[in-house]
């Protein structure tokens, strides 16, 4: 076997070997059809490799109609690749071709094989049959990716949904929360944690309405957008800005009940400030106090009856 | 006298909120002032300056500008981002489109009124095309490194000056690219650590800019050469607003101590042509900051946190020199916000975002004329119903048995039961609502607390009847012909068979209720009504005009009643035409059917009819007589 160095360095069989046998020397892929390792011991890529033994149109004038539409691209590639290699051809057909070729170079002009018409018809058919093989294997093969897909698929939607048992929970979760009564309590059973409604007496106060927590492992909560404070944050910058131009640190402002109560201040006998008392300090407690002593007095006017 | 017991009430406390913008409408002598809690109303300042609409507010609309445009449209731009048209006719908010700038600090429409610019948070100018039924969004101008506070256009619409922090930028309007940049001294002859701001801008058409900022400067700048032209420190404080008149010869800006500077163009020497700008007056009308004040073309406009609408009315531009050339100032409300229960003594008082409920103290002793009498019973604070919603309370009205209360917002009608059992309360809210009564304008009760009247927008007057647990729908009356020229007002006959309603421009129609039919209209006045009430037997229909006017109607005859027409033939004192606040409730006296009593803000009036006949004294004298038990405080 000749060593042919290709035009990058690497050394080639130039595709003597049979296409059974592994190629024993180091060089880029060629039409012996191995991946093999370039001569810095890297595994030159895959796209260089010719996997399908096609036979040579000069060699076969008959079989010229068995030339399928797949092999043009692939006798362009090697016919490139031929090229690259420093060979007029590669691809051997049969053995015997092989070992015609051994010194091609040299004699580039010899008699053509005799080949019957018979076997090469054979051939040809075989060659057809093969190719139509592959082109239905391919489909086939793309078809079920293109379902093993479609259904991977399907699973990560299903995935990403809660699973049913948790999204019914929730709905009626839900229901049963929005037609509480003011002060009433239900318990819903649930899976696994205890529920926490955060359910005022008073109707018109806020509430904190929070679902309860469901899921085996998962430790969420659900909370209705309405109950929380949907704050602009660049509404609230903007607001701020424009009390800190107006009534900040800078200005010269003071409280009507500091400008009152400036004489005051400043006299021999200081007196009380103009408004001393602030009214509005303690006002729930206030309230608070007064609810508890009319009950108190009804209270206290009930029992002598008794 | 001593037939009546006056209750002083002293615990309503209504507090009004503070003015923040306010735009003057030249061709229809129309103000818009816009308030902090986002309640926008408009002033017919022809009509001694009556405040003849109104939108309620929004929690979540800080507006922070007001523009008029062509073909009377009305504009504000708001923290919230959004731009928003009002319907005047519909009274409701037409649409509001979001600026995608965030925050919108000032808004200008463009001298032809086509198109309108706004300066948001971010520091983009975003022009807007006004089309006619929305506004489209045109282009971006060049963007700047802080909030644009301020916008100005110059008249012949070329040329655009934007007042941010620290510097003013002039812009061409039609390319939108940044031309010209003025710094802002920090401090007049100083340096200092607070940044300026430029509250104000006004363009020229000369070119030159007058800026107003809050080191309490009036700067006036040439923005073809971008120089300071003229410095002015006019206070200590901000000075916050600036407005200039229409032929560019004054201009006043309004400042953070509460005073008003008029500046005008005058000539440096009598008889030289070169003219300068001179600080000609000071005005303090206001306590607090003057955030908003414009430049009508006879009189100054200010208002600002202390909440009056100050109006002055510049004398070297008024043309006949009588009482219209006074000062005005709009303190209180030009609408009614209590209404009275009278069969339980109960008072409901309405603020923008709860209603109370107060039952009148009691005395048991009597006294004669002009005593004091000792309570025996407090005013008691029966009920504080807040409201869900960040909108404000449109109007609301107690029934004259106490057992129902009704009120609206913008989106919401609410009607309550109540119960009354010994001294307790109970309150239940009627829950069915149909889907067509959303926002009511006006609503009252009849006398005997069975029927609703609720008129909403559109002109529309609906009617209900009211049952143990809720209400059914009777009828609704259609809108006349004549669009909504003021807020509707609502009057009902104490017998149960008359309904009058004001507000269209085709004046006050009476319906009957029992066959639920148009009865009559009162030909139309060309001044808006300010009050309306049916008298008990005669069935009169009082009306009171924005220009002090008080007209009486008999609704069963269709004309004029004999006295109105006396009085209209002699015509009014001059007194009483110069008073300057609208009469807003009119009310009959029980017994004497010859009474008319009727208030304004600051005065409490008793007509006597008979007192009026054709006499040989001359007109004024009779009159004076009439207006005699003039109560007062």
């Amino acid at each position: 076997m000749r060593l042919r160095t290709a035009r990058w360095g690497l050394r080639t069989c130039r595709g003597r070997q049979s296409p059974g046998r592994p190629c024993l020397l180091r060089h880029s892929p060629c039409a012996c059809g191995f991946r093999v390792r370039g001569q810095d011991g890297r595994r030159v890529p895959a796209a260089r490799v010719m996997v399908q033994l096609r036979p040579r149109a000069s060699r076969a004038p008959a079989s010229a109609s068995a030339m399928v539409d797949e092999g043009q691209p692939a006798s362009e590639e090697e016919a490139g690749h031929g090229l690259l290699l420093g060979q007029p051809s590669s691809g051997a057909a049969a053995e015997p071709l092989e070992e015609d070729e051994e010194g091609d170079d040299e004699i580039d002009d010899e008699a053509p094989e005799e080949l019957t018409f018979a076997s090469a018809q054979a051939e040809a058919k075989e060659e057809e049959r093969r190719v139509r093989e592959t082109v239905r294997r391919d489909r086939a093969l793309l078809k079920e990716k293109r379902k093993r897909r479609e259904e991977l698929f399907i699973e990560q939607k299903k995935r990403k949904l809660l699973p049913d048992t948790i999204l019914e929970k929730l709905t009626t979760a839900s229901q049963t929360s929005v037609k509480k009564s003011p002060g009433k309590l239900k318990e819903v059973n649930l899976q696994k944690k205890n529920e926490e409604r955060g359910k005022g007496s008073d109707s018109k106060k806020a509430k904190v309405q929070k679902v309860q927590t469901v899921g085996q492992n998962k430790s969420y909560m659900a909370v209705r957008l309405k109950d929380q404070d949907l704050r602009d944050s660049r509404q609230e910058a903007a607001k701020a800005f424009i009390q800190n131009c107006l009534y900040g640190p800078g200005t010269n402002r003071t409280t009507v009940n500091k400008f009152l109560s400036l004489e005051n201040k400043r006299l021999p006998m200081k007196k009380a400030a103009a408004q001393f008392l602030n009214n509005t300090w303690g006002s729930q407690r206030k309230q608070n106090a007064k609810r508890f002593t009319k009950r108190w007095m009804v209270r206290k006017m009930k029992t002598p009856k008794t | 006298m001593g037939e009546f017991n006056v209750h002083r009430v002293r615990f309503f406390n209504y507090v009004p909120s503070g003015i923040r913008c306010v735009a003057y409408n030249n061709q229809s002598n129309r103000l818009a002032v816009s308030r902090t809690d986002g309640t926008v109303e408009i002033y017919n300042l022809s009509a001694n300056y009556f405040q003849e609409k109104f939108f309620p507010g929004h929690e979540s609309r800080a507006t922070e500008a007001l523009c008029w445009a062509k073909g009377q449209r009305l504009f504000s731009a708001g923290l919230n981002g959004e731009i928003i048209e009002y319907d005047l006719q519909a009274l409701t908010i037409k649409y509001a489109v979001d600026a995608f700038g965030g925050p919108i600090w000032s808004m200008a429409a463009s001298p032809s009124g086509s198109q309108l610019l706004v300066g948001c948070e971010d520091g983009s100018v975003k022009l807007f095309q006004i089309t006619p039924d929305k506004i489209q969004f045109e282009r971006n101008f060049d963007r700047q490194k802080s909030r644009i506070l301020s916008l100005s256009w110059h008249p012949a619409g070329t040329h655009v000056a934007a007042g941010s922090i620290d510097y003013i930028s002039v812009f061409d309007s039609k390319s939108g690219s940044a031309i010209g940049k003025m710094l802002v001294d920090r401090q007049y002859m100083g340096v200092s650590k607070r940044k300026c701001i430029i509250w104000g801008v006004a363009f020229l058409s000369d070119g030159t800019v007058i800026s107003v900022d809050s080191a309490g400067k009036v700067q006036i700048w040439d923005s073809a050469t971008g120089t300071l032209v003229k410095n002015h420190l006019v206070s200590n404080a901000d000075v916050q607003s600036i407005a200039v008149s229409a032929q560019e010869d004054s201009f006043v800006v309004g400042t953070a101590e509460g005073t008003v500077f008029h500046f005008q163009l005058v000539s440096v020497t009598s008889s030289s042509s070169e003219k300068q700008w001179v600080r000609t007056k000071p005005f303090q009308h206001h306590t607090h900051d003057v955030r908003a004040v414009a430049h009508s073309p006879t009189a100054l406009i200010s208002g600002g946190t202390d909440t009056h609408l100050v109006i002055r009315p510049l004398m070297e531009k008024v043309e006949v020199k009588n009482y219209d050339a006074a000062l005005r100032k709009i303190t209180f409300p030009h609408r009614r916000l209590v209404s009275c229960a009278k069969k339980k003594q109960l008072l409901l008082f309405q603020f923008a975002h709860h209603l109370e409920l107060w039952r009148l103290g009691s005395t048991v002793a009597t006294g004669k004329n002009g005593d004091t009498l000792p309570l025996s019973k407090n005013a008691d604070h029966l009920l504080h119903l807040k409201t869900k919603g960040p909108e404000n309370i449109i109007c609301s009205c107690i029934s004259p048995c106490g057992g129902w209360i009704a009120c609206s917002t913008a989106s919401r009608f609410f009607l309550y039961r109540l119960n009354y059992e010994h001294d307790n309360i109970s309150l239940q809210r009627v829950s069915k609502m149909p889907v067509f009564l959303r926002s009511a304008l006006q609503i009252l009760f009849s006398e005997d607390s069975t029927k609703l009247f609720v008129a909403s927008n559109q002109g529309s007057l609906r009617v209900f009847r009211l049952l143990e647990g809720g209400f059914t729908h009777l009828h609704s009356f259609q809108p006349q012909s004549g669009t909504v020229q003021s807020m509707c007002l609502l009057a009902v006959s104490p017998d149960g068979n008359w309904l009058a309603a004001s507000g269209t421009s085709a004046g006050v129609h009476v319906y009957n209720v029992k066959q639920l039919k148009l009865h009559c209209t009162v030909p139309a006045y060309n001044f808006p009504v300010t009050a309306l009430a049916i008298a008990p037997n005669t069935n009169n229909l009082v009306i009171a005009h924005s220009d002090q006017q008080v007209f009486e109607y008999s609704i069963p005859d269709k004309q004029y009643t004999e006295w109105s027409r006396t009085v209209q033939k002699q015509g009014f004192h001059h007194l009483w035409l110069q008073r300057d606040t609208p009469i807003t409730h009119i009310s009959f006296h029980p017994k004497r059917p010859m009474h008319i009593l009727l208030h304004d803000t600051y005065m409490f009036c008793l007509i006597d009819k008979s007192l009026v006949s054709p006499s040989p004294l001359p007109p004024v004298l009779s009159l004076a007589s009439a207006f005699l038990n003039n109560l007062s405080f």
